[in-house]
C-alpha cells in the first residue's frame, strides 16, 4: 500500500520490496484490519475464495466451502460459508477476516486493530489461537492501542510514537505505567480512567426518540423501536458491540437515514421540534454538532484545509467567506486543542489521524450550542488525547448545559464521561442506568446478551 | 532491480505551471514529427505557423469563447459534475439570440422593389440582399432600442443555455442518471432541434434563404463590434470574457457556495452530514455552466455567424466543436481557474496554427495539400494533451529504481 522512502524490510533474511498486498501476501504476510474489508453481497466462501490462489482462476466452490469448514474448526471459530456476508455482525466479520488471513497461508499475521472492538469471550477465544499458531512457528504482529490488551497476549511490546521507534520491551518485565510512559513521556500522567465529575441534567429534555424504527443497509430493521432522552447537561453514554445498530439510530437523528416509524424531536424556541426526517440540514440548523463514525469519510474534507473544512458549515460561514475571520478561528481552535499543523492553510490529509480527529472535534464542538452527537468521537487519538477530548467535553456539558449523546464501542469512554448509561444490543435499548449505579460487569454481559 | 511508482503525497512544486508548458513544447515537437512522417509536412513550416499563430490577431475571438467556455465548465468540473453539454447550451444560446435579434427586436417591412432605394439609406434600415418569394423585398427595422436588444439576447441565451443543462442536472440530482452520458446525447438533440429551427421557425423569408436551412442574417444595429479589422473578436465579447472570469473566480474562491462546490468534487458525503443540500450543488453547478455556455451563443452569433446556417453533417456545427474544445481547456487549466485564460491561449493558437499552416500548405505539393485544416489543429492539440496526460503521472506519482535480494 505504501513504499518506503527510505529503509530496507527484511523478511527471513533476504530483502524484499513490497509494491502491493500481493507482493505481501506471497511472501506469507496478511494484513486483518480494524474495518472488514468483505464484499458484501457475497457469501463467506466468494469472498475467501477471492484472495485465494491456490484454487486457480476456475475454482470449485464446493472444494473451497469443505476447506473453509476445515479450517474454521482449526481456527475456534464457527461460520457457515454459504452465508452473504451482509448478514453477519461485525464481530462475525471479523472473524471472517481472520479467517481467510489465516487461509491464505500467512506465517506472519498484522492485526491492525482488528480485534479491540470484539467482545471479550470472542477476543479471549483468538487469543488461544494465537498462542498456538505462535507455538507453530508463525509470527503475530498486533496493533493495538489498547494498552491491557499488549499486556495481556503479547510476548514482547514495541512502542512507536509520532513515527518513531521508541524501544522494545519484555512483557513479563514491564507494567502499564511503564509502557504509558514509553508512549507518553512526561504525559502519561494525565492519563486517567477515574471518572470525570458527574453533571447533573436539567429537567428540560433536547433530544426525545420515541418508538423510532430505523432500516439497515441490506432491508432489515437495524434499530427496532429505541426510546430514549437526551437532557440539558447530561452525557447520554450509548455502550454496545458495534453493528447493533447504533450507527443507524445516529445517522437517523442526524438525518442522514430515513425514519420508518417513530418520531425525533430537538429542542428548537422553547418547544420541541419534530425533525423526523426533515433533513440535515433543519437537524443542523437548530445548533447540533456531529462527530461521526469514519470521520475521514464523512467530516472533513481530506482535499481542503483547515480553514477551508471550517469556512464549509453554515454554521460557520455564510455567503461570502472573510477569509481573516476564518483564520483567526482556525488559528484559536489549533492552539486550544494542540494541533500540529505547519498552518491553518495546510490540506487535512498531510495531518495525522489524530490531528484530523482533533480539528473535527474543535470544530464541532465550537458549532454544538445544544447537543452534540458523538459516534466513537476517540477512536482515533492516542490516550492523552482522548482524555483531554474528553475533559473538554465534559467540561461544556457542566458550564454550558450542553447535552450530549455519545455513542462508543470503547466502554472505558462510556464511563469515563456519561451521566447515563444506556445499553444497545440488537437494535434495542435494553436498559438504562444512572452512571453511579452502572456496573461494568453487568453492562458488558448486556452487550453480548 | 524493480521500478517503484507512489503517489506523491506533496504535490510536485510548480507542477501546476511546469507540467502544462512542457507538454505544450514535448508536444508540438511530437505532432511535427508526425506530420512530416504522414505527410511530409516541413516542420520548419508548422513551427512557423504556430509561431505565427501565437502573436495574431485571428486567434482572439477563438481565445475569448474558449475563456468563457472554459470557465463554464471548470465550475463544475470542480464539482465533479461533468458538463459535456456545452455544444448544446451554446447551440440553444444561439438559437434564441436568433429569436430575439431576428423577431423580437425587428420588424420586416415589405416594399415593392421600385420603392427599394427610399429605404437603402435611410437610417435604422436594414435591406436584405435578395428578394422575398413574392419578388418584393425585405427590410428589416428595428423595434426596439438596440442596447436593450443586444442585453435581451444574452438573457435569453443564458436562460436557454442553463435550461437545457438543467434537465441534465436534475436528471443526474434525483434520478442519478450520469450527466456524462445525458449532456452529450443532448448535444445531438440540440443540433437537430436547430436544424428544424433554420428550416421552420426561423427559416428566412428571402428566396436564397427560406427553405436553404437559413435564416434571415442580423440587423447590423444589432451586431457587437469588431476590435479592429484584422480580427473577428469583439469588444462585447471581450468584455463579456473579463466579467464572467471575475465573478466566477470570486464565486469559487470567496463565497461557501465556490468551496461546497470544491469539496462537492472529492466528497460529496462530509457536505451532506454538514447538513448541505447536495442535489441543489449539482443541479445549480450544470446550470451556471449552461448559462454561460448559452451566452457563448450570443457571442458566436452576434459577433461572427450573424446568421443561422443549417448543420450539413452533424460533425461540422456551426460551433466548430468548441465545446468540446472547451473540455481540453479546463484539463490543460489543471481546473485552476486562474490557468483557463493560458490554456485557452494555447489551444486558441493551435487552432489558428493549424489553419494557417493549412493555408501555407497549399504551394507544397504532394498528400499533404490534402490535410484538412481541421485534421492538422487535432493533430497539434492531440499530442499536447496525450503528453500532458503523461506527464501528470510525473507530477502525482513519483517513480524510483530499487534493488533487491541480499
Amino acid at each position: 500500500m505504501y513504499v518506503p522512502d527510505s529503509g530496507e524490510i527484511y523478511v527471513n533474511g533476504r530483502r524484499v520490496i513490497f509494491t502491493s498486498p500481493i507482493d505481501a501476501i506471497r511472501h506469507g504476510i496478511s494484513l486483518v484490519s480494524q474495518i472488514p474489508q468483505l464484499i458484501g453481497s457475497l457469501t463467506i466462501s466468494e469472498n475467501i475464495i477471492l484472495g485465494l490462489e491456490r484454487f486457480g482462476m476456475m475454482a470449485n466452490i464446493r472444494k473451497v466451502e469443505n476447506y473453509i469448514r476445515e479450517e474454521s474448526e482449526e481456527v475456534g471459530i464457527k461460520v457457515d460459508p454459504n452465508t452473504e456476508v451482509w448478514k453477519l455482525s461485525y464481530t462475525q466479520k471479523q472473524l471472517v477476516e481472520l479467517l481467510r488471513a489465516v487461509m491464505l497461508g500467512a506465517k506472519i499475521l498484522m492485526l491492525d486493530e482488528a480485534i479491540t472492538f470484539l467482545p471479550i469471550r470472542e477476543k479471549r477465544k483468538f487469543y488461544k489461537f494465537m498462542r498456538k499458531f505462535a507455538s507453530q512457528g508463525g509470527s503475530v504482529i498486533l496493533i493495538t492501542h489498547k494498552i491491557p490488551e499488549a499486556l495481556e497476549v503479547a510476548d514482547r511490546i514495541s512502542v512507536l510514537r509520532r513515527g518513531k521507534y521508541v524501544g522494545t520491551v519484555e512483557t513479563r518485565a514491564v507494567t502499564i505505567d511503564d509502557v504509558r510512559k514509553m508512549m507518553f513521556g512526561e504525559r502519561s500522567a494525565q492519563i486517567t480512567y477515574e471518572r470525570l465529575p458527574i453533571s447533573t441534567p436539567d429537567e428540560k429534555v433536547v433530544l426525545d426518540i420515541k418508538d423510532l424504527w430505523v432500516m439497515g443497509d441490506y432491508g432489515a430493521f437495524s434499530v427496532k423501536g429505541v426510546k430514549l432522552q437526551v437532557r440539558a447537561g447530561e452525557v447520554l453514554g450509548i455502550a454496545g458491540i458495534a453493528g447493533n445498530g447504533q450507527l443507524e439510530l445516529v445517522q437517523a437523528i442526524m438525518g442522514l437515514r430515513k425514519v420508518s416509524k417513530g418520531r425525533i424531536a430537538i429542542l428548537a424556541n422553547g418547544g420541541l421540534e419534530d425533525v423526523t426526517n426533515k433533513g440535515t440540514g433543519k437537524v443542523r440548523s437548530l445548533g447540533i454538532g456531529y462527530i461521526p463514525d469514519e470521520p475521514l469519510k464523512f467530516g472533513v474534507s481530506m482535499e481542503n484545509n483547515i480553514e477551508e473544512n471550517l469556512a464549509m458549515l453554515p454554521a460557520i460561514a455564510k455567503g461570502i467567506i472573510k477569509w481573516r475571520q476564518i483564520r483567526g478561528f482556525a488559528n484559536r481552535l489549533i492552539s486550544e486543542f494542540n494541533v500540529v499543523t505547519p498552518s491553518s492553510r495546510t490540506p487535512v490529509k498531510l495531518l495525522s489521524g489524530g490531528n484530523i480527529m482533533k480539528v473535527l472535534v474543535a470544530r464541532e464542538l465550537s458549532i454544538a450550542r445544544k447537543l452534540l452527537v458523538a459516534y466513537n468521537p476517540t477512536r482515533a487519538l492516542d490516550e492523552v488525547t482522548a482524555v483531554m477530548v474528553r475533559k473538554i467535553i465534559k467540561e461544556k456539558v457542566l458550564k454550558e448545559r450542553l447535552a450530549v449523546l455519545l455513542v462508543s464501542e470503547d466502554l472505558d469512554e462510556i464511563f469515563q464521561v456519561s451521566d447515563t448509561v444506556a445499553v444497545m444490543n440488537s437494535g434495542r435499548i435494553v436498559k438504562t442506568f444512572p452512571a453511579e449505579k452502572a456496573e461494568r460487569d453487568q453492562v458488558e454481559k448486556l452487550m453480548v446478551m | 532491480m524493480r521500478l517503484i511508482v507512489t503517489k506523491r503525497v506533496k504535490p510536485l512544486k510548480f507542477g501546476g505551471i511546469i507540467i502544462p508548458f512542457l507538454s505544450i513544447i514535448v508536444g508540438i515537437f511530437l505532432a511535427t514529427i508526425a506530420l512530416y512522417g504522414l505527410a511530409r509536412v516541413p516542420p520548419l513550416l508548422v513551427y512557423g505557423a504556430i509561431g505565427q499563430s501565437l502573436i495574431s490577431p485571428q486567434m482572439l475571438q477563438t481565445f475569448v469563447m474558449l475563456t468563457i467556455l472554459g470557465v463554464a465548465l471548470i465550475i463544475p468540473f470542480n464539482a465533479a459534475v461533468w458538463n459535456i453539454g456545452a455544444e448544446g447550451q451554446i447551440i440553444w444560446g444561439m438559437i434564441m439570440s436568433a429569436f430575439i435579434g431576428l423577431t423580437v427586436a425587428v420588424r420586416y417591412i415589405i416594399v415593392s422593389p421600385s420603392d427599394l432605394p427610399k429605404y437603402t439609406n435611410m437610417p435604422g434600415m436594414f435591406v436584405l440582399p435578395t428578394p422575398t418569394v413574392s419578388g418584393a423585398y425585405a427590410v428589416e427595422a428595428l423595434s426596439m432600442n438596440p442596447g436593450a436588444a443586444i442585453c435581451l439576447m444574452l438573457i435569453v441565451a443564458g436562460i436557454a443555455g442553463a435550461v437545457w443543462a438543467l434537465i441534465a442536472g436534475l436528471m443526474r440530482a434525483y434520478l442519478d442518471i450520469d450527466e456524462v452520458a445525458t449532456t452529450l446525447i443532448m448535444n445531438y438533440i440540440a443540433y437537430y432541434a436547430y436544424n428544424y429551427i433554420v428550416y421552420g421557425p426561423l427559416q428566412g423569408i428571402t428566396i436564397s434563404t427560406s427553405g436553404f436551412g437559413l435564416s434571415n442574417a442580423l440587423h447590423p444595429a444589432l451586431r457587437f463590434s469588431r476590435i479592429s479589422t484584422a480580427t473577428t473578436a469583439t469588444w462585447e465579447g471581450v468584455a463579456l470574457m473579463i466579467a464572467i472570469f471575475v465573478i466566477a473566480w470570486f464565486v469559487l474562491r470567496q463565497t461557501t457556495f465556490g468551496l461546497r462546490l470544491r469539496i462537492l468534487g472529492s466528497n460529496p458525503q462530509v457536505l451532506r452530514a454538514a447538513g448541505i443540500n447536495v442535489r441543489k450543488y449539482i443541479v445549480l453547478a450544470l446550470t451556471i455552466s449552461g448559462a454561460i455556455a448559452g451566452l457563448v451563443g450570443t457571442i458566436l452569433f452576434a459577433g461572427n455567424l450573424y446568421q443561422l446556417i443549417k448543420i450539413k453533417t452533424i460533425t461540422t456545427p456551426p460551433t466548430h466543436n468548441i465545446g468540446y474544445t472547451a473540455i481540453l481547456v479546463s484539463w490543460l487549466s489543471m481546473l485552476d481557474i486562474r490557468g483557463v485564460p493560458i490554456a485557452a491561449y494555447i489551444v486558441a493558437s493551435l487552432f489558428q496554427a493549424g489553419i494557417n499552416l493549412q493555408s501555407s500548405l497549399g504551394g507544397v505539393s504532394g498528400g499533404s495539400a490534402m490535410i484538412s485544416s481541421g485534421a492538422l489543429t487535432y493533430v497539434l492539440i492531440g499530442f499536447v494533451l496525450t503528453t500532458f496526460t503523461v506527464l501528470r503521472v510525473f507530477a502525482e506519482y513519483s517513480i524510483k529504481v530499487v534493488r533487491e535480494g541480499r
